[in-house]
């Protein structure tokens, strides 16, 4: 779990002038969720989840814009945000390779589908590509045993990995 | 004796009824026509009271980990007061090597769903919150579409059939977590969907009378509600005749483990999946006529029996008669039946890099809030490293094992069961299997860096 600190005092925040929360958006996320919960801040983890979508990450600015919009604390958001390891404060590779390091994972052999991969992208797990492609990221169990060793694209389950056939299934990707 | 017909499965084909490959989503007007929702309409006839009496009467216990008997529990509840009252589904299936819940979700939504209102009906709540992992994205999408299904055939919203639930209409709407172990803890899932960060509550009060926005709320896994229907329909006396019953003088207050149960089988076996079956299989049994046995080379040294927070049991103790029921930890030495998702070690399989990627997982996924289980976790991770790397000595295995058992809600240090699992995987595979880590670390390699350095 992350326990992240951050240097508040000496951080430069990017910021630009249009706002990431459109009123378009708010509207129909309010539509959307407003309803399903008794108060606002229920709604933090959908709207994390809507911005990472947009964005592929949180960016602060959209943090503080969220923030209000749901009229909590930004601290309050930031640390919902940080908890959650699906959760980007930096920008990630346009696919992210999840893959599962748990244990009937690493029976079937994890180890040498994240070496193969690693070594194809040129990256550490928790690191992205230099043309912002590809990040990797070792995770603990996806709920996926039966096709052990498995791993996330994105969205899409791969299974019954190989260091063969995992490197196949990155090289379709533009 | 091998189950007749399957229960959970019933929509789901699943060998020997069917193969894996014919599994599909089976929708609103699919499920209805093999009976679905008959069971909605007899809780409506005969109300919410006798929907619980059932349920009390099944005797079912709760299928997401720890084995809590859901009528009981539904029990707890304080009388309704006008203000909302709340289900909420745990489907945050993060434990490791389990696989099961998926499987209805994303093949047999409205059998859940069909549970779900039943629980509301029977309890009296408004409103249920389905927390879904956020690694379950095509799940999350199927179980989106059913509850749309579910909304349009009025299972649920304005006028629902079941007419209003504690003075509302009955709402059903999906919650996604975002990678995080520690929400499938009944109390961090309630603070995640709060929308903060999963941190376990102390206990008490308990989530039936302050749960979710400080309401009364009930917490089921997802495979405990999707039993509910068929108790209803069939009647509780119908789904005991599956599983284990009480042998013969043990008196009706002694817990026994009625029904039928998931299983998962992961690792190198010829045939893995999500199987149903009685509760009381043979571990073995499951292994060779479900599994298919081990692949060719493979020979089997031990299980995760039931996610690894249980711990372990070996080869010796499974050709002595390891069952699957709720009585596996009092008779083998573990934690419990857990997930009831097993995970077959292989001999090649080294106990000491099994024991560090469980300690990784815990000090991975320890919310931090409680100093044993937050340093001890990551303390233990450390030193078995170390160990694996032949690093270590005799008197880390000390170590190891007074860190393990002393963490946990059960030796009483810790908020959470979290803590728990890390102690029992660690003490079972350390003890049951002291011979690797002794020859490990009684052949130390190398020279420790650290004394190299002085
Ligand atoms: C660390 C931890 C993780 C848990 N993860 C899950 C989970 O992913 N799914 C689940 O159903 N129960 C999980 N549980 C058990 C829940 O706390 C709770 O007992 C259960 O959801 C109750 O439902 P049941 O009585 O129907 O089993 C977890 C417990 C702990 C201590
Ligand atoms: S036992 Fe561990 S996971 Fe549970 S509340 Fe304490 S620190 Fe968090
Ligand atoms: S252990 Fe890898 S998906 Fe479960």
């Amino acid at each position: 779990m992350a326990w992240i600190t951050k240097d508040s005092a000496n951080a430069r925040i990017d910021r630009r002038d249009e706002p990431y929360l459109s009123d378009a958006f708010k509207k129909s996320f309010d539509e959307k969720y407003a309803h399903r919960y008794p108060n606002r801040q229920a709604l933090s983890l959908p709207i994390l989840h809507a911005i990472q979508h947009e964005h592929n990450y949180l960016p602060y600015q959209a943090l503080e814009e969220a923030a209000e919009f749901l009229g909590i604390g930004v601290s309050d958001l930031l640390d919902t945000a940080t908890f959650y390891e699906e959760y980007f404060l930096e920008p990630k590779g346009k696919y992210t390779v999840w893959v599962c390091q748990s244990v009937s994972c690493e029976i079937m052999g994890e180890g040498d589908v994240t070496r193969a991969i690693s070594d194809k992208l040129g990256i550490e797990p928790g690191e992205t590509t230099a043309d912002g492609k590809f990040t990797l990221m070792k995770v603990e169990c996806i709920g996926a045993c039966g096709g052990a060793p498995c791993a996330l694209i994105n969205e899409e389950l791969a299974e019954d990995l190989t260091p063969e056939n995992v490197l196949k299934r990155l090289d379709v990707l533009d | 004796m091998p189950l007749e017909t399957p229960v959970l499965f019933k929509n789901i084909p699943t060998p020997p009824w069917g193969g894996f490959a014919e599994r599909k989503y089976v929708d609103y007007d699919a499920y209805v026509k093999a009976g679905g929702y008959e069971a909605l309409q007899k809780g409506i006839d005969d109300g919410g009271e006798a929907v619980l009496a059932e349920v009390k009467a099944a005797e079912v216990r709760g299928r997401g980990g720890a084995g809590f008997a859901a009528g009981m529990k539904w029990g707890f509840l304080p009388p309704a007061d006008g203000e909302p009252r709340y289900l909420a589904i745990n489907a945050d299936e993060s434990e490791p090597a389990t696989f099961k819940d998926q499987i209805l979700i994303q093949y047999d939504p409205h059998t859940v769903i069909e549970g779900i209102v039943l629980c509301m009906l029977a309890c009296n709540l408004d409103t249920a919150y389905f927390y879904i992992r956020g690694e379950y994205h095509h799940h999350r999408d199927a179980f989106e579409r059913a509850i749309q299904e579910a909304y349009d055939h009025k299972v649920f919203g304005e006028n629902a059939r079941t007419g209003k639930i504690n003075d509302r209409w009955p709402r059903l709407f999906l919650h996604r977590g975002a990678g995080a172990y520690i929400c499938g803890e009944e109390t961090g899932l309630l603070e995640s969907l709060e929308g903060k960060r999963g941190w376990p509550r102390i206990k008490p009060p308990f989530p039936a009378v302050a749960g979710a926005f400080a309401r009364p709320t009930i917490i089921n896994n997802v495979e405990t509600l999707a039993n509910v229907p068929y108790i209803v329909a069939h009647g509780a006396d119908a789904w005991k005749r599956n599983g284990k019953g009480r042998p013969d003088g043990v008196p009706p207050h002694v817990p026994a483990s009625f029904g039928t149960k998931l299983f998962g089988i992961s690792g190198p076996v010829n045939r893995p999946g999500v199987y149903e079956e009685n509760l009381g299989i043979p571990l073995k049994t499951l292994i060779e006529d479900y599994g298919m046995g081990l692949r060719d080379g493979e020979q089997p040294k031990a299980y995760f029996h039931g996610g690894i927070s249980m711990g372990v049991v070996t080869q010796d103790e499974v050709e002595r008669g390891v069952a699957m029921d709720f009585d596996i930890g009092k008779k083998w030495a573990n934690l419990g039946l857990g997930t009831a998702c097993v995970t077959v070690i292989p001999q090649r399989t080294s106990m000491v890099s099994m024991a560090r990627n469980c300690a990784r997982f815990y000090s991975h996924e320890s919310c931090g809030q409680c100093t044993p289980c937050r340093e001890g976790t990551t303390w233990t991770a450390k030193l078995l490293q170390r160990i694996e790397a032949g690093d270590g000595t005799t008197k880390d295995l000390d170590l190891l094992l007074e860190l393990a058992s002393s963490m946990g809600s059960m030796p009483g240090s810790t908020i959470c069961g979290l803590a728990d699992g890390n102690n029992w995987a660690i003490r079972t595979i350390v003890n049951k299997f002291f011979h690797e880590f002794e020859e490990k670390v009684s052949q130390s390699s190398s020279v420790s860096l650290a004394i190299l350095n002085t």
